[in-house]
C-alpha cells in the first residue's frame, strides 16, 4: 500500500535554511569550541625532510618543560597505522602510521606528539624535541618515479606505482588507424586542495570506568572513522563513539582517517584524560590531504566533420606515500579513467592509469575528485579539434554530445549515463549570454587591441554513485547506501536521524523538505540530527554529491512508511480504507471530508498513548529506518555547461574574468537556493584551481607554500558575479528523480578559463594552454610562446 | 601575567593574562565567546575579525594586552536571539549568505563596519570591503546579495543599529 502524496509544499521551494540562526549568532559548536574538565592539549613535531630515516628522537628536554605531561614518539604507538588495501590485483600495500617511527615519508609527517596542560606550553615544548634525520633520496616527480632507475618510496615494492590499470575497448586499434585526424597534448593540473576555512581538530576522550573512547573530530564521515579507527588502533568498535559536531567546511579534505585522530585517541587511552589537538594553518597546508595532481597525455582521433572516434590516454596521479582510508590510492586514477570521455559519444577508448607513490603529502578527496582534471583534458582537446577543423568550439561540442535518444548511455569509460540535457543546456547557455553577440563584441575589442577570450566547458557529473560503482572501483568498503531513521513523537514532531553529515550543504533543511511533504506537516516541526555515531544506524557520510539523493531518498521512503502506518490507524478508527486517508497541512482525514479526521499530533498521540485504538499487528511506536541504495548503483548524472569571458594582460600575465555563466541540470531541485549556493561555491573553488591555487614543492620535497601569503585563495575581488540558469531533467531511477550536484561547479572552471585564455591569446599566435593554475608567470610563458609561434 | 580592563560587547571585563596570549584565544577560551573563529593564525583569512573601537581587526595577530582600555565587539554583540536578529544577520539568512558558517561571524562584522561608513554601497564597494574575508563555501555571490539587502533594510529602518 502506498498512500498518495499531496501537492508538494516544501519540495522545490526556496526554504530558508533551518541551520542558519545558530551560525549567525556565533552559536555554532565546532570541535575547537568544545571544552572538557581536565583536557590536555597536543602539539605535533613534524618531519622537516621529505624522506629521512629517523635515527633518534630526544624528548628529555621537552618533558621537563612547564606543563608537559608526556611526549609520545613512534615507538609508543608502534603498530597503529592505516592500511587501506585495494581489491585490484597487484596492489602494493602501504602503512600510514600514527607517528612515523623508522622513516618519515613526507615533509610534515608527524614524528612526535607533545601533550601539555595548555596549547602554548605544548607548542613551546615541541620546539625542544630533537629529532635526528638521516635524509634519503626523495621521490617527488610522479612521472620520473615510474622510471626503472627511480628510488623506491617503499622498500620491497616493485616500482612506485600502487597499481597499474589498463582498459581498451574492442576495435580501438582499427578506429585509431582509420581516423583521418588527431590532436594530442600533455595536460597538467597542479597539486592543490580543498582548504576548508576551519582547520582539522580532534579530541580523544577515553573513560576508564566504562572503557569508552569518544573521538570528537572534524570529519564528514563519522561512521567510517569509527570503523577505520577501530581497525587501525585495535580497539573494540562497540566502545568507540565518534562525534562530528559543526564542521567548518570539508570539500573531501575531512573525509579521511588521519594519523592525528589515531594519536589523540591513543594518547587519551594512555593518559586517561581528554587530549585535544587543533591544527594550525601551516600544518594544514603541509599535511591535510592534498589533491588534484594529475598529468594526462591524451590524443583524440576525429574525422573531417570534427566527429570524435577514439580517445587514447595515459593518466598519472601523484599520490604521496600512503594509501588513505577509506578511498585507497586508486580513487583518482580509477575515476579519471572512467569519466575521461566526458559528455561525448566516443566509441573507442584506450587508457592506462598509474597512481604513483611519492614523498609529497598524502593525497585524498577534493570536491570533484579527478573530474576537474578529466574535464580539463577532454575540453582542452575538444578546443583543439575545433581549431583543427576551423569550427566554433560550441559547434564541435554539439556534434559530439550524448543526446536525448542515447540515454541510458553506456560510455566508453564503462559508466551508465542515466539521463541528461547536454545539447539543451548548451543551447540555453548560448542564448542567455547571446553567444553570437559576444563573439562579435570580442572581434570589435580585438581590433582595439584588447586580449578578450571566451571559453566553454561541459561535463556530465557522476553523482550519488552507490553499490555497483564502488564494487567496480575495488575499494575495501562499498559505499552503497545512506540511512535515515525517522521518529514521530506523541506531539507529532519529527526527528530525522541520518548517517550523513552536514557542513554547509543545507541538509538540515533539505532532508526536512523531503520528509515534511509526505506527512503534510510543517518543516518547522522537523529536526535533523547527524554527526554522532551513537544516534543513527550505520552509513558512510557526506561526499561524492550523494547525501541529498541517498539520505534524502531514505528520509522520503521512511516518511512514506510512517504515513502508511498512520493511514492504517486513522482508517481503522474512521471506518475508512487507509488508501482514502489524506495528509495535508497538519490534518489527517478521509478524502473529500476534511472534518472526518484528526489533527496530525492527535493521531500521533493516539498511537503512543491509546494502544487499544491501534489496529492489531501495528506497532505502538512511530519509527522507521530506511537504508537507500539509489539504482542503478553507478550514479545519476547531472550535466552542466559553463562559459567565461576573460581579458588577459600580456604585460603582467593577469587574468580578469569579465563574465561567468552556467546552465546546470541536476534534475528536480529540492531547494533551488541551496543548489545555486553550491554552484557558486564550486565555481569559486574551480577559479582557484584555474588561476590561483598551487601547493609548490622544491626538488628536495619541501613544501614552499605554507601560508595564505603563498597559497592564494580566491576572494571577493577574484570571484566575479556568476549567472546561473537551470534545466530539470529527472533521473529515471532515483526517489523524486533528484540528482546530486555538490561538486559540479568545481569541475569545469579550469577547462573554461584555460580555453578563454587560449582564445584571448589567439590573435598573438597559436598556443595551447595545457597547464593550470594560470599564474601570472605561466600566462607570461604562454604569451611568449604565442609570440614565438607567430614570428616563425 | 598582566591585568587588563576592556569593554567586550559593552561589558567591562578585568582579567589577568599572559602577555603573549592572543586576543582571539582570550575571547574564545577565557571569555568563552566562541563565535569568533580562528582560520589561519596569520591575519589573512578574516575568520577572527572583531571590531576594535569600531574598526575591524584580526584578533589572531593581536595580543589581549593590546586591548587594554579599548572596546571590542564580537559577533555575539549583534543579536543572540534567533527570533530577533540584527538586520545584517537577517539578510544573510534570507539570501543564503552562509553555508558552513565558519567565516560568517567575520563577514557579519566586516559588513557592519562597511555599512556604518557607507550605508548604500555599490557592488564593487561591497566586494572591496570584504576582500579581506575568505569564504570557501559560497563563492561570495549570495554574500554580496546579503550585504545589499542588509543595507536596504537598515536604511528602511532608519540607519544602523
Amino acid at each position: 500500500m502506498t498512500t498518495e502524496a499531496q501537492a508538494p509544499r516544501f519540495f522545490g521551494a526556496r526554504v530558508k535554511r533551518v541551520e542558519d540562526p545558530r551560525f549567525l549568532i556565533g552559536g555554532g559548536r565546532f570541535v575547537d569550541d568544545v571544552d572538557m574538565t581536565g583536557m590536555l592539549h597536543a602539539c605535533f613535531v613534524r618531519s622537516v625532510e621529505a624522506r629521512a630515516r629517523i635515527t633518534s628522537v630526544d624528548v628529555a628536554e621537552a618533558e621537563k618543560m612547564p606543563g608537559v605531561v608526556k611526549v609520545f614518539t613512534g615507538h609508543d604507538f608502534s603498530g597503529s597505522e592505516v592500511r587501506c588495501v585495494s581489491a585490484y590485483e597487484g596492489f602494493q600495500v602501504s602503512g600510514y602510521p600514527a607517528l612515523a617511527e623508522v622513516e618519515a615519508k613526507f615533509n610534515g609527517e608527524a614524528v612526535a606528539m607533545v601533550v601539555a596542560e595548555d596549547p602554548y606550553q605544548a607548542e613551546d615544548a615541541a620546539g625542544r624535541v630533537f629529532v635526528d634525520y638521516e635524509p634519503l633520496p626523495p621521490v617527488i616527480d610522479a612521472e620520473k618515479a615510474l622510471l626503472d632507475d627511480s628510488p623506491l618510496v617503499h622498500d620491497g615494492w616493485k616500482g612506485n606505482a600502487f597499481v597499474e590499470r589498463r582498459y581498451e575497448s574492442p576495435g580501438f586499434d582499427d578506429a585509431k588507424q582509420s581516423a583521418k585526424h588527431s590532436v594530442s597534448g600533455r595536460f597538467v593540473m597542479a597539486r592543490h586542495s580543498g582548504i576548508p576555512l576551519e582547520t582539522r581538530a580532534a579530541i580523544g576522550d577515553y573513560d576508564k570506568g566504562t572503557r569508552m573512547l569518544t573521538l570528537w573530530t572534524t570529519t564528514q564521515i563519522p561512521y567510517l572513522i569509527r570503523t577505520g579507527l577501530a581497525d587501525a588502533i585495535g580497539f573494540p568498535e562497540n566502545r568507540i563513539r565518534v562525534i562530528s559536531p559543526d564542521v567548518g567546511g570539508g570539500f573531501g579534505v575531512k573525509a579521511q582517517l588521519y594519523p592525528e585522530e589515531m594519536a589523540c585517541s591513543l594518547a587519551s587511552i594512555d593518559l586517561g584524560r581528554p587530549v585535544k589537538w587543533v591544527e594550525d594553518r601551516r600544518e594544514h597546508l603541509l599535511t591535510a590531504h592534498h589533491a588534484r595532481e594529475h598529468t594526462h597525455e591524451a590524443t583524440l582521433y576525429f574525422d573531417d566533420e570534427g566527429i570524435v572516434e577514439a580517445l587514447e590516454a595515459k593518466i598519472v596521479v601523484n599520490m604521496g606515500p600512503y594509501s588513505v582510508f577509506p578511498w585507497t590510492a586508486t580513487m583518482d586514477t580509477g575515476m579519471a579513467m572512467g569519466i575521461l570521455p566526458g559528455p561525448y559519444k566516443i566509441k573507442h577508448y584506450s587508457v592506462r592509469g598509474y597512481p604513483v607513490a611519492t614523498n609529497k603529502a598524502p593525497y585524498g578527496a577534493y570536491r570533484g575528485v579527478s573530474r576537474p582534471a578529466a574535464c580539463f583534458t577532454i575540453e582542452r582537446l575538444m578546443d583543439q579539434v575545433a581549431r583543427h577543423r576551423g569550427l566554433d568550439p560550441a559547434e564541435v561540442r554539439r556534434r559530439n554530445y550524448v543526446t536525448g535518444d542515447d540515454y541510458p548511455y553506456r560510455s566508453a569509460g564503462g559508466l551508465e549515463y542515466d539521463s541528461g540535457s547536454l545539447v539543451e543546456s548548451q543551447d540555453l547557455l548560448l542564448e542567455q549570454v547571446d553567444y553570437s553577440g559576444l563573439r562579435r563584441w570580442q572581434q570589435e575589442e580585438r581590433e582595439k587591441g584588447r586580449l578578450i577570450g571566451i571559453g566553454l566547458g561541459a561535463y556530465t557529473e557522476q553523482t550519488a554513485h552507490a553499490t555497483k560503482e564502488f564494487v567496480q572501483r575495488g575499494v575495501p568498503i562499498v559505499f552503497g547506501y545512506e540511512t535515515s531513521t525517522l521518529r514521530l513523537d506523541p506531539n507529532g514532531k519529527l526527528v530525522i536521524n541520518s548517517s550523513i553529515h552536514n557542513h554547509g550543504q543545507g541538509l538540515e533543511t533539505t532532508l526536512g523538505q523531503m520528509a515534511a511533504d509526505a506527512l503534510g506537516i510543517d518543516i518547522a516541526d522537523v529536526r535533523v540530527e547527524y554527526g554522532d555515531t551513537s544516534q543513527a544506524a550505520y552509513g558512510s557520510g557526506t561526499f561524492a554529491s550523494r547525501s541529498a539523493v541517498l539520505a534524502g531518498g531514505a528520509a522520503r521512503r521512511a516518511s512514506e512508511q510512517l504515513r502508511d502506518q498512520l493511514a492504517r490507524v486513522a482508517g481503522h478508527n474512521l471506518e475508512a480504507s487507509p488508501e482514502d486517508i489524506e495528509f495535508e497541512s497538519g490534518r489527517v482525514f478521509v478524502a473529500g471530508t476534511p472534518d472526518r479526521g484528526y489533527d496530525f499530533d492527535q493521531l500521533c498521540r493516539m498511537v503512543y498513548h491509546r494502544p487499544e485504538l491501534v489496529p492489531e499487528g501495528q506497532p505502538p511506536i512511530l519509527e522507521a529506518t530506511v537504508a537507500y541504495d539509489a539504482p542503478p548503483g553507478t550514479g545519476t548524472f547531472t550535466n552542466a555547461t559553463q562559459i567565461a569571458v576573460v581579458e588577459v594582460d600580456p604585460g603582467t600575465g593577469g587574468i580578469e574574468i569579465l563574465r561567468y555563466a552556467i546552465v546546470e541540470d541536476c534534475g528536480p531541485m529540492i531547494n533551488p537556493m541551496v543548489v545555486e549556493g553550491q554552484i557558486f561555491g564550486g565555481i569559486a573553488q574551480g577559479i582557484g584551481s584555474a588561476i590561483y591555487e598551487e601547493l609548490v614543492y622544491d626538488d628536495d620535497g619541501h613544501l614552499l607554500t605554507t601560508t595564505f601569503m603563498d597559497y592564494m585563495l580566491p576572494g571577493t575581488t577574484e570571484v566575479p558575479h556568476i549567472e546561473v540558469f537551470h534545466l530539470e531533467t529527472p533521473s529515471p531511477f532515483t526517489v523524486g528523480g533528484i540528482k546530486g550536484m555538490g561538486e559540479g561547479g568545481a569541475i569545469a572552471p579550469g577547462a573554461v578559463i584555460a580555453g578563454a585564455v587560449e582564445d584571448a591569446l589567439a590573435p598573438m599566435g597559436p598556443v595551447v594552454v595545457d597547464q593550470i593554475p594560470l599564474t601570472p608567470e605561466r600566462v607570461r610563458g604562454y604569451v611568449d610562446s604565442a609570440r614565438r609561434e607567430a614570428s616563425r | 601575567m598582566r591585568d587588563i580592563t576592556l569593554q567586550v560587547n559593552g561589558t567591562e571585563i578585568t582579567r589577568s593574562v599572559n602577555p603573549r596570549r592572543l586576543l582571539v584565544d582570550f575571547l574564545r577560551h577565557d571569555l568563552r565567546l566562541t563565535g569568533t573563529h580562528v582560520g589561519c593564525e596569520h591575519g589573512v583569512c578574516g575568520a577572527c575579525t572583531v571590531l576594535f573601537d569600531g574598526e575591524s581587526v584580526r584578533a589572531c595577530i593581536m595580543f589581549a594586552v593590546q586591548a587594554d582600555g579599548h572596546h571590542v565587539e564580537t559577533v555575539e554583540s549583534l543579536a543572540d536571539d534567533p527570533d530577533h536578529l540584527h538586520p545584517i544577520q537577517q539578510a544573510f539568512w534570507e539570501h543564503h549568505g552562509l553555508q558552513c558558517g565558519f567565516c560568517t561571524p567575520g563577514m557579519l562584522l566586516a559588513t557592519k563596519e562597511l555599512l556604518a561608513e557607507n550605508p548604500s554601497p555599490e557592488e564593487a564597494e561591497i566586494r572591496a570591503a570584504l576582500a579581506g574575508n575568505i569564504c570557501r563555501c559560497t563563492g561570495y555571490v549570495h554574500i554580496v546579495e546579503s550585504v545589499k539587502a542588509a543595507a536596504e533594510a537598515m536604511i528602511a529602518q532608519g540607519g544602523s543599529r
